[in-house]
C-alpha cells in the first residue's frame, strides 16, 4: 500500500518536472528514444533480409542459448541500478559481476573436481556469490563508498581470489547437472535456452509484478521520498547487491557447463553485462532500467554478434557497434535527464 | 534382349570411362588445388601475438588464392566468444572448418559437434582427435634442440628458471616434457622450484617482475644460468628483467621466433640465447592445403609438420634474417 503511494509521488513529481521545464525536451527525448529503437529495429531488418539462416529456429535458439549467461548478469547488474538509481556517477553499479562469476566458476569447478557432487558444489558457488554481494553491500551501504569505487574494489578482491583458487589455469569440470545443461532439452528447446527464458521469467515477475518490485524502484528513484514512507532504503539497496552475486553464482554454472570448465578471463564480460543493463533503458519510456529492456537488449546483442556472422562482416566490428550503441544510449538518457541532472 | 544387353554393357563402359576420367581429374587437383565454391571457416582464439596473427593471415590468404570464401572468427581470447562463434558456425554448414588454437578442455566438446554435423575440422597447433589433420611445427623436435641449445650454453651444469603457466596448452606440455627428458641425462642442470607462471596477458610484464624477483632472491653471480619458457613473450621480459639486473651471465630460451625475440638474439650484447622459430605463415597455409586435398577426394595424414629453425647466438645473423624479412612483408614488426 505505500509502496504505491510512493511510487504515484515518485511518478507525479516526474510529471510535475518534465511538464515544468518543457515539454520540447520531453517531445524531443521521445523522438530520439524511438529514434533508438527503430535503429534497433532497421538492423534486425536487415539481418532478417540479407543474413542467410538468420530467422531458423535453429539459429534462433542458438542465440538465446550463448544469451543466457550474460542475460543472468544483466539482471544483476539491471537490479543493482534499479536499487541504487540509475545516476551513472553516484548511483547503483556493480562492476564486480564479471570477477564475481568467475570466481563462482572456479569455485564450483574446483569442487567437482576434488569429488563434492553437484548439490554441494553448487550450494558453495552460490555462497560465494553472494558472500561477494554481501561484500559491496557493505562497502556501499555500510561504509558509504561510491558504488563504482567500492565494487571496483571487490572486482580486485574477486578475480585476485580467482587467480588463487586457480593459479590462473583452466579447471576442467562434468558433473550429471552440468551434462544435462550441455545437452538436455524439453520442446525443442535446449536447457541452456531455458535456463534463460525460466530465470527472465522469475525476474520479471518480481519486479514488475510484486509490491516488493515498486517498493525498489522508489527506493532507487527517490531515496528521501521512500525513506519517508518509511521503507528501509538501506535494506533494498543491500539486497540488490547480494542478489546481484545470486546472479554472478547462477552464471557461473551456465558458464561452467558451456566450457565444460572453469576458465580465466571471466572479467571481460563486464562491458557486454554494464551495455546490456544501459541499453535496456530505452525500452522504457522513462528511461528506467527495466528487467524486461535488459532482457531485448541481451538478445539484441546476441543477435548483433550473430547477424554479423551469418553476413561474413568482421567480427571485429561487433564491438565496436556495440560500444558505439553504448555511447548513443548513455548521451540520450542524460540528455532525456538532464532536468534531473541538477538533482 | 542382346540389344538391352549391349545397351547395358555400352552404359557400364561409359560409366567406367566416366569414373577413370574423373579420377584422371581429381588426380590431377593434387598439383593444382582448388577451394573454388567452397566455403571455409576459420576460429582462432585470438590474435594478439604475433604466432597466432600470422597463422591466422596465412589460412585467410590460402583460402582467398585457392578461390574459396573465407568466414573468419577471432574470438578475442575470449572463451565464450569462440564457443558462440563456434556454434553459429556449425549452423552456418561451411565445407571444412580450421580451428586454431585454445582451451583444448573448452573446445573438444564443440570440435566433436562440428564432427556430428558432418563438416570436415582441421586443425593448427592443436592436437585433438576430432580433427581430420593438425597442422603444425615438430615440437618434439623443438623441445628437445632448445632444451640441448641451454644445456649447451649453460656448460651442463646450474640452475633455470622455468615459466610453466600453459602446461594445459598441448604443444606446451610437449615442449615442457622434452625439456625434462633432456634434463634427465643432465643431473646438473636444475630446474628451480617453484616453477614461475607466464601468463596471458600481460605476459612481457608479469615475467619480468617474475624473473627480477628471482634473481633478487638468487644475488649470488652464476647462482642462476638460465631462463626458459615454451613460448616467446615471456622471454622478452626475462631478458628485460636479467640485463636490467645486469646479471648477463643468465641466458633465455623460448620459442616461436617473434621479430622481437630475432632482433635480440641477433644482438650479441643480448642476453636472449636462442629462440626456435616457426613458419606460423606456412603452418596456416598447409592447413587450408590440407583441407583442400580432403575436399578433392585425397587422403590426408593426421597431422603435418612444417619445419622450423633454431636461431641461437652463433647462426643468428643468417638464419634469423629470413623471418624478419618475412614479417616485415606481413607488415607485422
Amino acid at each position: 500500500m505505500s509502496a504505491t503511494i510512493v511510487q504515484a509521488e515518485a511518478g507525479a513529481s516526474d510529471e510535475t518536472r518534465a511538464t515544468g521545464k518543457s515539454a520540447g525536451r520531453r517531445f524531443a527525448t521521445l523522438v530520439v528514444r524511438l529514434g533508438a529503437i527503430a535503429a534497433f529495429a532497421a538492423i534486425m531488418a536487415y539481418f532478417v533480409v540479407f543474413a542467410p539462416g538468420f530467422t531458423s529456429t535453429f539459429n534462433l535458439i542458438n542465440v538465446v542459448e550463448q544469451s543466457a549467461i550474460l542475460g543472468v548478469l544483466a539482471y544483476g547488474m539491471t537490479a543493482v541500478i534499479i536499487g541504487g538509481g540509475s545516476d551513472v556517477t553516484e548511483g547503483g553499479i556493480d562492476l564486480s559481476i564479471a570477477a564475481n562469476m568467475g570466481l563462482c566458476a572456479a569455485v564450483y569447478a574446483t569442487l567437482l573436481s576434488m569429488g563434492y557432487g553437484d548439490f554441494l558444489s553448487v550450494l558453495a558457488a552460490i555462497a560465494v556469490g553472494m558472500a561477494v554481494g554481501a561484500l559491496n553491500a557493505l562497502a556501499v551501504v555500510g561504509l558509504g563508498i561510491l558504488p563504482l569505487l567500492a565494487t571496483l574494489a571487490v572486482l580486485n578482491v574477486a578475480a585476485g581470489m580467482e587467480l588463487t583458487l586457480t593459479q590462473n589455469t583452466v579447471v576442467g569440470a562434468s558433473s550429471p547437472l552440468l551434462g544435462f545443461l550441455v545437452s538436455g532439452s524439453f520442446l525443442g528447446i535446449s536447457a541452456l535456452a531455458w535456463a534463460l527464458i525460466l530465470f527472465s521469467a522469475l525476474v520479471i515477475a518480481i519486479f514488475h509484478y510484486t509490491s516488493f518490485g515498486l517498493r525498489l524502484y522508489a527506493v532507487g528513484g527517490h531515496p528521501e521520498a521512500a525513506r519517508a514512507a518509511g521503507l528501509s532504503v538501506p535494506l533494498y539497496v543491500s539486497f540488490t547487491y547480494v542478489l546481484s552475486g545470486f546472479c554472478a553464482a547462477v552464471a557461473s554454472v551456465l558458464t561452467v557447463s558451456r566450457l565444460s570448465a572453469s576458465t580465466p578471463g571471466s572479467g571481460e564480460l563486464l562491458l557486454s553485462v554494464l551495455a546490456a543493463a544501459l541499453l535496456g533503458t530505452v525500452f522504457s519510456r522513462r528511461f528506467v532500467p527495466t528487467m524486461g529492456g535488459t532482457l531485448l537488449s541481451v538478445l539484441f546483442i546476441g543477435l548483433l554478434a550473430n547477424g554479423f556472422q551469418l553476413l561474413n562482416v568482421s567480427s571485429y566490428w561487433v564491438n565496436g557497434v556495440q560500444g558505439a550503441l553504448i555511447l548513443l544510449v548513455v548521451a540520450i538518457t542524460s540528455f532525456a535527464r538532464g532536468s534531473e541532472g541538477s538533482r | 534382349m542382346t540389344r538391352s544387353m549391349k545397351g547395358l554393357v555400352k552404359a557400364l563402359a561409359l560409366g567406367l570411362a566416366a569414373a577413370c576420367s574423373l579420377a584422371a581429374i581429381s588426380g590431377a587437383s593434387a598439383e593444382e588445388l582448388s577451394l573454388k565454391g567452397k566455403r571455409v571457416g576459420v576460429s582462432a582464439i585470438g590474435t594478439d601475438h604475433y604466432w597466432d596473427l600470422m597463422a591466422f593471415r596465412g589460412i585467410q590468404d590460402r583460402v582467398k588464392e585457392l578461390g574459396g570464401e573465407v568466414i573468419a572468427l577471432d574470438a578475442g581470447r575470449k572463451d565464450q566468444q569462440q564457443i558462440a562463434q563456434l556454434q553459429t558456425l556449425i549452423a552456418q554448414k561451411p565445407d571444412a572448418i580450421i580451428e586454431q588454437l585454445g582451451n583444448l578442455e573448452v573446445l573438444n566438446p564443440w570440435l566433436q559437434k562440428i564432427r556430428d554435423a558432418g563438416i570436415p575440422l582441421f586443425t593448427v597447433d592443436t592436437a585433438t582427435p576430432h580433427a581430420i589433420n593438425n597442422t603444425t611445427s615438430n615440437n618434439y623436435n623443438i623441445g628437445a634442440e632448445i632444451a640441448l641449445q641451454m644445456v649447451a650454453d649453460m656448460g651442463g651444469k646450474g640452475n633455470v628458471l622455468v615459466f610453466n603457466g600453459f602446461y594445459s596448452v598441448p604443444v606446451c606440455k610437449i615442449r615442457y616434457d622434452q625439456l625434462k627428458y633432456v634434463l634427465s641425462s643432465f643431473p646438473d642442470v636444475k630446474i628451480v622450484e617453484p616453477e614461475l607462471r607466464d601468463v596471458i596477458p600481460n605476459t612481457v610484464q608479469s615475467a619480468y617482475s617474475n624473473v627480477t624477483d628471482m634473481l633478487t632472491k638468487s644475488p649470488e653471480k652464476g647462482s642462476i644460468g638460465a631462463v626458459w619458457a615454451c613460448w616467446d613473450v615471456p622471454q622478452i621480459g626475462a631478458t628485460q628483467a636479467v640485463e636490467a639486473a645486469s646479471r648477463n651471465e643468465v641466458k633465455t630460451y623460448g620459442i616461436d621466433g617473434s621479430p622481437e625475440v630475432i632482433k635480440m638474439v641477433m644482438d650479441p650484447k643480448s642476453s636472449a640465447g636462442a629462440v626456435a622459430a616457426q613458419q606460423p605463415y606456412e603452418i596456416g597455409r598447409t592447413s587450408v592445403d590440407n583441407a583442400a586435398k580432403f575436399l578433392a577426394g585425397q587422403k590426408v595424414p593426421p597431422f603435418t609438420f612444417v619445419p622450423a629453425v633454431l636461431v641461437n647466438k652463433e647462426n643468428a645473423a643468417e638464419k634469423g634474417k629470413p623471418f624478419l624479412d618475412a614479417a616485415e612483408k606481413a607488415g607485422v614488426k
